[in-house]
């Protein structure tokens, strides 16, 4: 009876599902029942349950929406989110950076990467608590989205611009769809599939309403790693704003300001972080190195011999410090 | 008979000039970077060494051009992440999943492919079929 191409179309389909329906749903429920268990979704009263406080109905106006091409959802997908982060882009121009040809699809650290070489933060989140609060603090979210089975994955990037709480669905810019509303319980089943993976692409000057100190320090080391130093500066900025007084957060300043080659900054970041935290090595020895390279060789010195007595795993770093500043010449 | 001597031999010539390249680069400033604070655990590192040698070797780079990866994007995107997201990506490589979406990547699929998509599509496990109407739950 499958072998009857009429059922693709909705009408035919209809006629067909009244028929077929109780045998359709009897072969699943008897072949399938292992699935069915094992991709059990959160459950819509409990979401609502979660999500007290928060806006019952959600609509982010403006993200654009850019139909995808192919299987391109990833490039589509992060070009709505660049654009709406005030970094305008088409999806073409990100293809060659994310898209792999033969894969017919975007990998995920692609993606990331994208985002930061572009100096934007990229920051995954997890979870259906989460990406509703941040898309009720007005953010969309990138997902990723098994919309076939874990044996047959056909994989999705999809944007979470809304939901309604009372209706029950999440509403999507997904594949040639802007504002696709799909029911919570079949976004949870499909979301579900890639563990619930989720992307913030914001400004760097943006903090994720959900953002947590450890995660969002990563996420900009990432843009230091992309040698993106002025927004690392700025996601640096943002976290301690957040975090007042983070040791990773005025390591990282310092650490971008010094790439930028603005050592008088610098210098007052590895001060601030030397003296909020006395036990800090690192913070003394880059310190001790920002002092010699202005050319002020006893007080880099003696911020050296600071962190050469505090020892610690980076001591052999100390130690070339040390001896680099007893040469004399910078 | 020279050349076929010449190459191995000037592989490991080469090797330790390689890997003094490498340390040297990273010790130009004596800085602790951001990650070593970050990240106190020592061995983002050499997940990423080993992940970009792993990147170098021949028969992984025609694997990557293959799927049409460039084996240089590859690592410059590898740079962009932080260690943790190395060592996760190391970790799960092989089944990372690709977003694609389309309905056309069911050409060639078996009809039992078929069916079964269209039964779970129904029951609200799957969405690959525009044309099924779901109710709302």
């Amino acid at each position: 009876m499958f072998s009857h191409s009429s059922i693709i179309t909705g009408v035919s389909w209809k006629r067909a599902h009244r028929k077929v329906a109780p045998l359709l749903y009897g072969l699943v429920l008897s072949s399938l029942g292992l699935l069915s268990a094992g991709c059990a979704g959160p459950q819509l009263g409990e979401i609502r349950r979660q999500m007290e406080g928060l806006p019952s109905r959600v609509q982010l106006k403006t993200v654009p929406f850019y139909p995808q091409k192919a299987y391109q959802c990833g490039p589509a997908a992060l070009a709505m989110t660049l654009t709406w982060s005030g970094l305008p882009r088409k999806p073409e121009t990100l293809v060659p950076e994310v898209y792999s040809p033969e894969l017919k699809g975007s990998l995920q650290p692609a993606l990331i990467g994208a985002a930061r070489r572009l100096g934007r933060l990229a920051y995954p989140i997890s979870g259906m608590n989460v990406l509703l609060r941040e898309v009720a603090s007005g953010r969309p979210v990138i997902v990723l989205l098994n919309l076939g089975l874990s044996w047959y994955p056909e994989w999705h990037y999809a944007v979470v611009v809304g939901y309604d709480l009372s209706e029950g669905y999440v509403e999507l810019h997904s594949g040639k769809t802007a504002r696709e509303l799909l029911p919570f319980r079949v976004f949870g089943n499909t979301w579900a599939r890639s563990d619930y993976w989720g992307l913030l692409v914001l400004s760097p000057r943006d903090l994720p309403a959900t953002a947590r100190e450890n995660p969002y320090l990563q996420a900009v080391l990432g843009l230091e790693k992309a040698r993106q130093w002025g927004a690392a500066v700025e996601g640096y900025e943002t976290a301690l704003r957040r975090w007042p007084g983070s040791l990773g957060a005025l390591m990282g300043l310092g650490n971008s300001l010094y790439g930028l080659g603005k050592l008088k900054r610098a210098e007052t970041a590895f001060r601030e972080a030397s003296r909020l935290h006395p036990a800090s090595g690192a913070a003394f020895n880059n310190l001790a190195q920002v002092l010699w390279e202005e050319g002020r060789q006893e007080e880099a010195l003696r911020a050296v011999q600071r962190a050469v007595a505090l020892g610690g795993p980076q001591a052999t770093i100390y130690g070339d410090t040390l001896k680099e500043i007893e040469s004399g010449k910078p | 008979m020279m050349r076929k001597i010449a190459k191995p031999i000037s592989f490991f010539l080469i090797l330790p000039f390689l890997l003094m390249g490498f340390s040297i680069s990273r010790a130009q400033a004596a800085m602790v970077g951001t990650e070593a604070v970050l990240n106190p655990a020592p061995n983002g590192e050499t997940v990423r060494v080993r992940l970009s040698n792993f990147l170098d070797r021949q028969d992984v780079q025609a694997i990557l051009q293959s799927q049409g990866i460039s084996p240089r994007e590859a690592k410059a995107r590898i740079a962009c992440l932080s260690d943790s997201e190395v060592a996760h990506m190391a970790a799960v490589m092989d089944r990372l999943p690709a977003g694609g979406g389309g309905v056309g990547v069911l050409i060639g699929a078996a009809l039992f492919v078929f069916i079964v998509l269209l039964i779970t599509d129904i029951l609200g496990f799957t969405h690959v079929f525009p044309f099924v109407y779901h109710h709302r739950s």
